[in-house]
């Protein structure tokens, strides 16, 4: 049965393709007249939701006859993945339009769910707008585009200006290298035994954000890297490594972060966010430029006096060498799917639903950063919340993950080491040596370069 | 003739339950995967999945992890509490008897969902158990992180342990008082009475339920993903968890698929030792 | 003596209930913590949150007809597969019952990518009666064996007589057997339906419009896409979903007088 549905879809991919090639010419009179539209919604997300029931009622208005079916998907991440990448196996289920992680897009791609959208963006005066980081988010491994970025986020150091005042520390605060972070943590400790200084993810539990807004905001910020993008390699035995994981034990064998219990509980993102920095328990968080979405007034913790007792401050590099600070970005796409019959009609609904006004919306409401310029520089964006202009100012010197197919066990070997290291099971040294044999065993010794 | 009733039945497990089953242990030789270039179309890689499992330090772990929680939580847990509860029942005040019975009920009647939220309250670090530690002057220790196998154990115990002590009190009822009474005569104590009368009897009972908890507890999975994640580092990832993780979080079907296929033979393992204790039953 | 057993009954029953007062406590609390407390601001702003068509009607309704439907297929499955297996001496009976004894461990998660394949293939994606099927064959194993075992203790001699009478065998099942075994029956039948009540994972990969998606599906909600839970409305909607299971048990206990209807099931 394995072996037919195989045959089926190598059947369905090539007429989607030879579909797609002689329709380049946008002639969309001859497709059928339905498209499905795949995404995600959860109780406390619903953005998404909001977004194409707007687009929908638009387009259908614009384009009499034609019908938008909406397929939400409800559950978290991990679910919404699985069950995408199922529907997408089969033609009859395949959505023609979907809502897809960037860091998704280089597998997906492979896989052959998604497709290529560059002749049509071509054709699409908008896509001028979008800045260049995310398009780049959009492109396969193959360096075509198959995705438009809906908006991004970056990531940064959180803090209470409250408790910075009774610890003494001069606010604004703005630290230079990771040893400013570490004293600052470490006065707090000394001053306000109560208070957890600061919160780095870390450890299997927290997973990608421990991988992400943890141990990848650290080592971008060294003198090396996690994948080589030019020889496109995993790079093994640098130093930046064993400098990020040094950080973390000084963070939590030096007790300037959560216990480690705390920190390998499976809802620590719920303690953080509705617990430890609302009732002022949390200094310093290094955590993503969303984090207000949900104290804003329609989020799942309004918290009206977020604004005024935290501030941020970017998260700097290692030794401060330049350009100084360091931010990760992710961030959502729509993408259109390889099995569609009806390629040129969803491309003409992604635009529709990516335009001006629907991007502007969505990135109000659900705290994203702005990735189409008329949205960024839009008074009503800026004004919405008063964080988007310092999270905005960091999209200059951001990264974006090495998001190949091998990423998400990469990942996940960082999340071991992190946590051998913050528990203290084992030094920096020999958690750095298993990740190098972890990413061996992943991708082999030829995927692998050493960083001398 | 005869066999037609079971005709139905039969070709509703052949076509849902043999038909995937079958697709699930070819896919446990191929590299099938949900997504990257493997889920274009996957190749048959003979047993590549089989070794690199037993290479995987994660593996043993998880296998006598999985154990443990069988044995813990399915045969002693709801086994031998199940069997207490019933006991105590049939000596215990009637109102006692269905408030308890009522609590005890409702903890299995509970969605998993919903038992494994309760749960991780309880025996979280600012939990439940935790403040009544503090009653007493004792500060608890993060139940979660340290015990991350015995909370999930007790967690299941208290969810489960219904069914077994429904199905001994039903038991027990059936042992006729006479033989109780006639023990009773010969000077038999309590314990001996039921070592040397009481369990006896109701043997056949034992093996049945302890066979159906165990198959049970064996593919649970919800109530130590919410609780625990299988954490900390791999301290509590039995075989469920290590096969979600591999087949949905790294999208490697095959890989996922091969552990599969282990935990059913795992069950069949438990499954023979328990028939072989019936013995007469399937004849 | 009685008073001991009291006593320690007594005490275990407080283990057991103090993780569901929790749940109580906290649906009512507008500040909930994790820990059992009396709830300094009492609200039933958590119940009026969830209790939505979209987040609550429609799934509980959905999970009535999914578990409802997998519960009677199962039983009327399984009373017609028990029935050859209880009563004739055949050669399959053995291999049968071992069969359907190694489904019971089936880790059904780890099967899903199969399933969903062949039911795109059978056209029933989305299909509330596929899903059905699917579920009910899933717990056909378990209930065949216990149903088998329920079947065993009703006597033959009953039924003897019917066959001199000329009655077929079907008329005597159903006329003789599956009155006798009614408490088995409901015993099977609730053990079934909490398990499809509780199922999350079926349903949510074999049906794609949200309103067709069960109760077990919508509580995985108030988890969160970035992490945020809200544990009092999460309280809140575990009593609204857990309601009418226990509704449900208790409603057919009662019918049957107790618990002992179970004992049939185990002995053999």
């Amino acid at each position: 049965m394995k072996r037919r549905l195989a045959a089926g879809l190598a059947v369905a991919l090539s007429a989607a393709l030879a579909l797609s090639a002689c329709s380049a010419s946008s002639d969309s009179s001859a497709e059928p007249k339905t498209i499905k539209v795949a995404y995600q919604t959860t109780a406390t997300f619903n953005q998404m939701q909001n977004l194409m029931a707007a687009a929908k009622s638009q387009y259908e208005k614009a384009h009499p006859g034609v019908t938008i079916e909406l397929v939400p998907i409800q559950g978290e991440s991990a679910d919404y993945y699985t069950k995408l990448a199922l529907m997408n196996q089969s033609a009859a289920t395949a959505p023609d339009v979907q809502y897809e992680d960037t860091f998704k897009i280089q597998s997906d791609a492979a896989a052959g769910y998604l497709l290529p959208l560059d002749d049509k963006l071509a054709g699409w005066a908008d896509y001028s707008q979008f800045a260049a980081g995310a398009k780049s988010a959009g492109l396969g491994a193959d360096g075509k585009t198959y995705g438009v970025s809906l908006g991004t986020d970056t990531r940064a150091l959180w803090y209470n200006k409250d408790l910075f005042a009774k610890a003494g520390i001069t606010v604004p605060w703005e630290p230079k290298t990771w040893a400013d972070v570490l004293k600052a943590a470490s006065t707090i400790k000394a001053k306000l035994p109560d208070v957890i200084p600061f919160n780095v993810y870390s450890g299997k539990a927290a997973g990608e954000a421990a991988s992400l807004q943890g141990f990848q905001m650290l080592l971008y910020g060294t003198k090396d890297t996690l994948y080589d993008t030019s020889s496109k390699k995993w790079v093994t035995g640098s130093q930046g490594f064993k400098d990020s994981l040094k950080f973390v034990q000084d963070v939590y064998q030096g007790g300037l972060g959560p216990t480690p219990q705390q920190a390998l509980d499976p809802n620590i993102f719920t303690n953080v966010t509705a617990e430890w920095l609302p009732k002022s328990q949390l200094a310093i968080a290094l955590d993503g430029s969303w984090q207000s979405a949900a104290w804003i007034p329609t989020g799942t913790n309004p918290w009206p006096e977020w604004s005024t007792v935290l501030s941020q401050a970017p998260m700097p590099t290692q030794l401060g060498d330049a350009p100084g600070v360091n931010s990760m970005s992710g961030g959502w796409t729509l993408a259109v799917g390889a099995k569609t019959k009806a390629p040129n009609l969803a491309f003409d609904f992604l635009t529709t639903a990516l335009n001006q006004e629907n991007s502007k919306s969505y990135d109000i409401g659900n705290s994203q950063i702005a990735v189409r310029n008329d949205v960024a520089t839009d008074p009503e964006y800026t004004a919405a919340n008063p964080s988007f202009g310092f999270f905005s100012s960091l999209v200059a010197n951001t990264h974006f993950r090495a998001a190949t197919e091998d990423y998400a066990q990469i990942s996940n070997a960082i999340t071991v080491a992190m946590e051998a290291v913050m528990t203290g099971q084992q030094s920096v040294d020999d958690a750095a040596a298993a990740y190098d044999q972890a990413v061996v065993g992943i991708v082999g010794q030829d995927g692998t370069q050493s960083a001398n | 003739m005869r066999t037609i009733p079971l005709l139905p039945a039969t070709v509703l497990l052949a076509v849902f339950l043999l038909g995937p089953i079958l697709s699930s242990f070819y896919g446990s030789f191929t590299d099938s995967s949900l997504s990257g270039s493997a889920a274009a179309g996957s190749k048959f890689i003979g047993f590549d999945n089989y070794s690199a499992l037993f290479a995987d330090p994660d593996f043993p772990t998880a296998v006598i992890l999985t154990l443990l929680f069988v044995i813990g939580s399915a045969v002693i847990g709801q086994n031998v509490l199940g069997l207490g509860l019933a006991l105590l029942m049939r000596s215990s005040g009637r109102l006692v008897r269905s408030v308890v019975g009522t609590f005890v009920v409702a903890a299995w009647v509970l969605p998993e969902i919903v038992a494994a939220f309760a749960s991780y309250a309880f025996y979280r670090d600012t939990g439940t158990a935790n403040s009544f530690l503090a009653l007493f002057g004792i500060a608890g220790p993060s139940w979660l992180y340290v015990f991350p196998m015995l909370v999930v154990i007790l967690a299941n115990t208290w969810r489960g342990t219904a069914f077994s002590m429904l199905v001994y009190s039903a038991a027990l009822a059936d042992v006729p008082d006479e033989i109780q009474e006639a023990a009773e005569m010969d000077g038999a104590n309590g314990w001996k009475r039921l070592r040397l009368v009481t369990l006896p009897m109701i043997r056949q009972s034992i093996a049945t339920n302890a066979m159906i908890t165990t198959l049970q507890t064996l593919s649970v999975f919800t109530l130590i993903f919410v609780m625990t994640g299988g954490g900390p580092g791999v301290q509590s990832t039995t075989l469920p968890l290590l096969a979600y993780q591999e087949a949905f979080k790294f999208g490697q079907l095959g890989f996922g698929t091969a552990i599969a296929t282990i935990m059913l033979l795992v069950g069949a393992i438990f499954s023979i030792f328990y028939i072989r204790a019936l013995r007469t039953d399937l004849e | 003596m009685k008073a001991l057993s009291s006593i320690t009954l007594a005490i275990i029953g407080i283990c057991f209930a103090v993780p569901l007062l929790w749940l109580v406590l906290a649906s009512v609390d507008a500040q909930p913590s994790l820990s059992v407390k009396i709830p300094e601001v009492f609200t039933l702003d958590n119940f009026g949150q969830v209790l939505t068509p979209s987040l609550t009607f429609v799934p509980l309704m959905n999970s009535v007809i999914l578990s409802g439907g997998c519960a009677v297929l199962t039983v009327v499955l399984a009373i017609l597969a028990a029935y050859p297996l209880s009563r004739y001496r055949m050669r399959i009976t053995k291999p049968f019952l071992y069969g359907v004894l190694f489904g019971t461990c089936l880790p059904i998660t780890a099967m899903m990518v199969p399933v969903y394949s062949l039911f795109v293939q059978l056209n029933l994606i989305d299909s509330l009666p596929g899903t059905i099927f699917f579920m009910a064959a899933t717990s056909l194993p378990m209930a065949i064996w216990m149903m088998k075992n329920f079947m065993d203790s009703v006597p033959v001699s009953l039924e003897e007589a019917a066959w001199v009478d000329g009655a077929s065998s079907m008329k005597t099942l159903a006329r003789i057997v599956v009155p006798l075994m009614r408490p088995g029956i409901a015993v099977v039948f609730i053990f079934v339906f909490i398990q499809a009540w509780g199922n999350f994972f079926v349903p949510f990969v074999l049906l794609l419009s949200p309103d067709k998606q069960p109760a077990a599906v919508s509580i995985f909600n108030f988890f969160g896409a970035n992490g945020a839970v809200a544990y009092g409305q999460l309280a809140a909607y575990s009593i609204v979903y857990s309601l009418p299971v226990l509704a449900l048990y208790v409603l057919i206990s009662r019918g049957l007088g107790g618990s002992s209807a179970l004992a049939g099931a185990v002995k053999g």
